[in-house]
């Protein structure tokens, strides 16, 4: 039996829009965000992403698991960055000590220290703004794009009718693999195995993920007989594939389009004139009395 | 060759000499240091390209195979593929579930599935689901996308599904256990001449490591033992070809297409060549391989057995 996602027709803005006019423009918006690590151009991209949450339509309760894991992953994330710079190596030359934490203990003769630099600081918030972004605007499309339009809705932003159905039912399996796999883990669990308990050297610990992963994989296989018949039961792939819905893109849906590809091309273009790279508000600097350079 | 493969090889050829041309002359010529080498977002779509480049052709070569055959099974394995990949990829990517882990190894056996898509279904299937499925996986985990590493992904499942294109299934073998051998031997030299690089790949917070700290011998060797497991189980199922097959050509997938994403940051991030093999290739490559030597074969195994249940 399949699985959906918990999509239901609501009022909101993404629904208002055609969902590929909808695909193209968070293309554009995951582009433009990839391009930045300036606070000043990160800022509007997350102020885009509160916005389509907060008229998503999206109750709390229907996305609270997801959003509890990104937003725990994000903190967790962007913390350990702000902790240790990690990552910022690759934007930043130069970092400004405000403080230095050194442990009052030392563990094997390593006494764990912790520099809080500017750099670091402001490196963490960067990269939650362009997290928080993606995953906010990533986590809200499987519950506001119409299950019965996936395949269309590829199939009209250009993929082959294959490909777009393929497209299609991965993103109808998804929710229904993941709860083979819960119940695989509780049948597992039932018959004894531990899987938070695994021990052994590196290859008995894989060795025994293979009660886990064997029967979901070759359980998902022996379905996809049914799908396969059905399938061809209808002359899939014989001709050109038909839909029965259609879409077709209104005025606001252009509108949406148009402003998407500004936006991505504003951001290319931004990038080439040499912006968009890390920037330290200097208001930090004097704050902390740094001189900088 | 047909109009439509015509075209489409065109145009990713066009918009690769686009985007190096930006590269060369807006990046050394002009002096922008957005398009020059570095941490770029630009690079990632040209190898993107570069990466769907290698694989239409090798499709042109042998297009007059069965393997490239698209139809109905192959639809739904592509799309229970990229599904089963993005699911486990989610779930082993260590923030949900615990996963058991050794020293500075990060378990990702998730990596099995496009392989063994990719040698039971072909490699158009294995394709789809490495690079579709790790789409998904990292959009469901919220970490964004890394194009360059999705194609890396898909040609791990790509070239796993080759054998099909083989006569000599024995033969093929064997020139791809001798490759992947001096790719491995190869690899794990650079490690042991840049012992002291780090390992970008690994982040233990509970140690304290944040991809800063050198790899340890095993995860350094790891390529090697990864290897001789394979060897192991490609002459213990000497006469078990599936297997061993399967086996041996996820092997080699492993390491080009990894090989393939880890190289790309070269040009995208700015690294040195030992740095993206000691510190993305080995950490990554390695462990797959010995996810590769054990489950795998177990794949392959329980697949026989349901296709001689199922009489498919």
């Amino acid at each position: 039996m399949l699985v959906t996602w918990r999509y239901r027709k609501r009022r909101s803005l993404i629904q208002w829009f055609d969902p590929r006019a909808w695909i193209l423009f968070y293309a554009c918006y995951l582009g433009s965000t990839l391009f930045f690590w300036d606070l000043r151009f990160l800022a509007p991209l997350v102020l885009v992403a509160l916005v389509v949450l907060f008229t998503s339509g999206v109750e709390w309760r229907e996305v609270r698991r997801a959003f509890l894991f990104i937003i725990g992953f994000i903190l967790f994330f962007s913390f350990f960055t702000f902790l240790t710079g990690r990552g910022g190596v690759e934007v930043y030359k130069e970092e400004h000590l405000i403080r230095s934490f050194q442990a009052p203990f030392t563990i094997l003769g390593w006494q764990p220290t912790l520099n809080v630099t500017i750099e670091r600081a402001v490196f963490a918030v960067s990269q939650w703004g362009r997290i928080f972004g993606i995953a906010v605007m990533t986590i809200l499309i499987p519950y506001t794009l119409d299950p019965a339009l996936y395949g269309v809705t590829f199939h009209g932003l250009g993929l082959p009718d294959k490909i777009a159905y393929a497209v299609d039912l991965t993103m109808r399996f998804v929710p229904t693999f993941g709860r083979d796999f819960q119940l695989t883990v509780d049948a597992q669990r039932a018959r004894g195995y531990e899987l938070e308990k695994v021990r052994g050297g590196l290859i008995a610990q894989v060795r025994k993920l293979a009660p886990i992963m064997v029967p979901v994989i070759i359980h998902a296989i022996m379905g996809s007989e049914d799908i396969i018949d059905a399938m061809d039961l209808r002359a899939f792939g014989i001709g050109p594939r038909t839909w029965v819905q259609t879409l077709e893109y209104k005025r606001r849906d252009r509108i949406l389009i148009a402003v998407g590809v500004v936006m991505l091309v504003g951001s290319l273009v931004v990038v080439f004139l040499g912006y968009g790279g890390f920037w330290v508000p200097p208001a930090l600097f004097r704050m902390f009395g740094i001189s900088a350079g | 060759m047909d109009k439509k493969l015509t075209s489409i090889g065109l145009t990713l050829l066009a918009i690769l000499v686009i985007f190096l041309v930006l590269v060369y002359v807006g990046g050394n010529v002009m002096g922008i240091e957005r398009l020059k080498t570095g941490e770029n977002p630009l690079l990632r779509f040209v190898f993107v390209i570069v990466g769907l480049l290698i694989a239409l052709v090798i499709y042109y070569l042998t297009r007059q195979s069965p393997a490239w055959e698209v139809g109905t099974r192959q639809v739904v394995w592509m799309a229970i593929g990229a599904a089963l990949y993005a699911i486990f990829s989610f779930l082993f990517n260590g923030t949900v579930f615990v996963v058991p882990s050794l020293s500075q190894v990060a378990l990702r056996p998730a990596i099995a599935i496009p392989m063994f898509f990719g040698y039971a279904f072909g490699p158009v299937v294995g394709f789809f689901t490495g690079a579709v499925g790790n789409m998904f996986g990292d959009a469901l985990t919220g970490f964004g996308l890394f194009p360059q590493w999705s194609v890396g992904n898909g040609l791990v499942g790509f070239i796993a599904g080759l054998p099909l294109l083989f006569a000599d299934r024995k033969k093929s073998m064997d020139t791809v256990l001798w490759v992947g051998g001096v790719l491995a031997v190869v690899a794990a030299a650079i490690w042991y001449f840049n012992r002291s690089l780090p390992n970008m790949l690994f982040f233990d917070p509970a140690n304290n490591i944040f991809g800063d700290a050198t790899i340890t011998i095993f995860a350094g060797a790891s390529i090697i033992v990864g290897f001789v497991l394979v060897l192991i189980v490609r002459f213990a199922f000497a006469k078990n070809v599936d297997v061993a097959a399967a086996v041996t050509w996820g092997m080699l997938g492993n390491l080009l297409g990894i090989g393939f994403a880890a190289v790309s940051d070269i040009w995208i991030n700015g690294y040195s060549p030992a740095a993206a093999i000691v510190g993305e290739f080995l950490p990554a490559a390695g462990p797959n391989l010995i996810f590769a030597a054990i489950l795998v074969p177990l794949f392959v195994v329980a697949y026989a057995g349901m296709q001689r249940q199922t009489g498919r």
